[in-house]
């Protein structure tokens, strides 16, 4: 009999194959019949570590990301600098130890050494000597190649994966990723989304127990896979998937038509994106427009702050990919849960309550400004629009305003080619900014609800926690409220309104937030065609008696 | 003995891949070559490797000094010197 594993969320899709697991190697003892045998496993070891890392770093130049290739490439010759080797001959040769245990005090040794300087960034490299570390001792007892050579239809098992793991386990065999922790809004699910991967977070314990190569069925879009599913149950998935296709073929169809209701009335499909390349995606989906581009990837995973120029390529080639459509940039969102090494930003006990988004531009006004510059020079390619993140006050808005006309008026004085007249508008994702949303619409051009970061902070829990994320869901009624109150808002002072968090994805959620008169939604790229045809299923009538049910707690 | 003493102004100083393209090129040559950073008090000076690059911790604006012994000194420390200058081959 088949059994069953329910998770809090994940990513759509069916995918039907067997259990590759990542998890930590255990240690097991190997014996070399003499110290010159070790040192030959040992250099053999430094190969595979030093070939896997220069291939990535390959990967990542094709892809135009030269600095992130840059870091690999260091480490690539930490493993095999000359201070690991000479230390591990030591020990083998002259201590007599055996070769894993030798390499591993080398490589704490190593480590030691950097985590004693005090250069807090330098301290914080000592992470780099335990990652080759890891790499050789996974070398060493034949399990790096394991991540490597994944067979067909893999279904990817592990503890928990980093966006950076599933990033790059993304395309080739993989089939479906399932993690026992994690919460549907968190950044794995996102990201599985957005790379159009079937996936299920949030399973539990449990999954780690299931060995390697068990059949299973992993279904993304009600988050439940079946261990050792019989031959029926893989009939009637495989019946599911060929509908699947049809239903796309059929969506496909509708990718030039606009989003709107049974009635005609129009709800704009936009896509978020994280990156560029993601643009080619959103407008192969059919979207109208980008709701939200998020600029972190810039500043992230490198050691010195984006420059204009790269900054301004970024933006000019959305604009240019989405020929004209609005393109909606949020600006600098990153607070103290992802240092970054060149901000030397302190820790904070709460970062999600801390420096953050637009405080942290506050803080350094450089950032902001150099952002600026690269977004008005860059808007002169498209429908760009600039969008703030973690807006509370009033005064927040004005600040940033008074920055970005600063910054207008020194390219003017430089002859600078740009816009000035850029439409700007704000996240609405604190309580604060949804309770006075009437008052903030009389300085901005438009709202965009984040609907995830607005639950978090409204219902008070983590949106990484999965049995948080189910028990406090992001349509609760205390969510959809501040939701209306910020759309009548806008109504009222005749600004746009659009959601751009994980609700609007959901086909179901978004009949809801178009019945509360939301005017665009964005999401996803790969969601875009199942809203679309949800909502053509539903008048504005009948999506207002849904709304309504839903902001009462009337389980419909 | 050839020898010179100048200054990184890569931002990143002499790490990630500024590091790597130094050490690439050091191992292009058969001198021994040993870098001190001048900039850091207890800094030794030591042969150029990935990890003794880190050791040394040579931000943007410290000062280095590079010596050779071999051979190949001359065009040794003539490379790497060229590579700081010219910000390890980035405009």
């Amino acid at each position: 009999m088949a059994k069953k594993l329910q998770g809090v969320g994940g990513a759509p899709g069916i995918a039907i194959g067997q259990v590759v697991r990542l998890l930590d190697t255990p240690n097991q003892h190997i014996t070399d019949a003499s110290p010159e045998d070790a040192l030959t496993r040992f250099r053999h070891a430094q190969e595979m570590v030093v070939t896997r890392l220069q291939k990535l770093a390959e990967q990542l130049r094709d892809e135009g990301r030269a600095d992130e290739a840059g870091i690999l490439d260091a480490q690539s010759l930490l493993a095999e600098d000359v201070s690991l080797v000479e230390e591990v001959e030591r020990r083998v040769r002259d201590e007599q130890e055996s070769l894993t245990p030798a390499v591993m005090a080398t490589i704490g040794q190593m480590r030691d050494v950097l985590a004693a300087l005090d250069d807090p960034y330098l301290r914080e490299r000592a992470s780099d000597i335990d990652h080759i570390g890891q790499m050789l001792k996974a070398a060493l007892q034949g399990t790096l190649g394991v991540q490597r050579e994944i067979p067909a239809n893999a279904v990817i098992v592990a503890a928990d994966l980093t966006p950076a793991e599933t990033a790059e386990l993304r395309g080739g065999s993989v089939a479906g990723f399932a993690t026992a922790v994690g919460g549907a809004t968190g950044h794995t699910a996102i990201l599985a989304r957005s790379l159009g991967i079937p996936a299920i977070v949030g399973l539990g314990d449990a999954l780690l127990d299931i060995p390697d190569t068990t059949k299973v069925i992993l279904d993304g879009g009600t988050s439940t896979l079946i261990v050792e599913p019989d031959q029926q149950e893989i009939d009637s998935y495989q019946q599911h998937i060929a509908d699947q296709d049809a239903r796309k073929r059929q969506q496909q169809s509708l990718r030039d038509q606009p989003g709107q209701l049974a009635d005609g009335h129009t709800v704009g499909l936009w896509a978020n994106i994280g990156h560029p390349d993601d643009a080619l995606v959103a407008h192969e989906y059919g979207a109208e427009g980008i709701g939200l581009f998020r600029t972190e990837f810039l500043f992230l995973h490198r050691n010195e702050p984006p420059t204009e120029d790269e900054q301004y390529t970024a933006y000019r080639s959305v604009l240019e990919t989405m020929d004209g459509r609005p393109v909606v940039v949020r600006t600098l969102d990153i607070g103290g849960d992802k240092p970054l090494p060149y901000l030397d930003l302190p820790t904070e006990p709460n970062p999600f309550l801390g420096v953050r988004g637009i405080r942290l531009c506050m803080d350094r006004p450089e950032l902001f400004t150099v952002q600026l510059r690269a977004l008005l020079r860059a808007a002169t390619h498209g429908d760009l629009w600039i969008m703030l993140p973690m807006i509370a006050t009033r005064q927040d808005i004005v600040w940033a305003k008074d920055q970005i006309a600063t910054v207008a008026k020194t390219l003017q004085s430089e002859q600078i080619a740009h816009r000035r007249d850029v439409p700007i508008g704000i996240m609405i994702e604190t309580p604060a900014a949804a309770m006075t949303a009437d008052i903030l619409a009389k300085d901005v051009a438009f709202f965009s609800i984040g609907s995830n970061d607005l639950t978090q902070y409204t219902m008070a829990a983590d949106r990484g926690l999965a049995e948080l994320a189910k028990q406090y869901p992001h349509d609760a009624p205390a969510v959809l409220r501040l939701i209306a109150r910020t759309i009548e808002a806008g109504k009222q002072a005749g600004i746009p309104v659009g959601v751009c968090g994980e609700l609007a994805s959901e086909p179901k959620a978004a009949v809801i937030l178009a019945g509360l008169g939301v005017d665009e939604l964005s999401m996803t790229a790969v969601a875009i065609p199942e809203v679309k045809e949800r909502l053509l299923t539903i008048a504005q009538d009948e999506a207002r008696g849904t709304a309504q049910r839903a902001v009462d707690g009337i389980n419909s | 003995m050839v020898e010179t003493t100048l200054t990184v102004n890569h931002p990143v100083g002499l790490h990630a891949r500024p590091a790597a393209v130094f050490v690439q090129k050091a191992r292009e040559f058969k001198s021994k070559i040993t870098i001190q950073n001048m900039s850091r008090e207890q800094s030794k000076e030591v042969p150029v490797s990935a990890f003794n690059l880190l050791q040394i911790g040579v931000r943007s604006g410290h000062e280095v000094r590079i010596r050779a012994e071999g051979d190949d000194a001359d065009q040794a420390v003539a490379a790497l010197t060229q590579l700081i200058r010219e910000n390890f081959g980035e405009a």
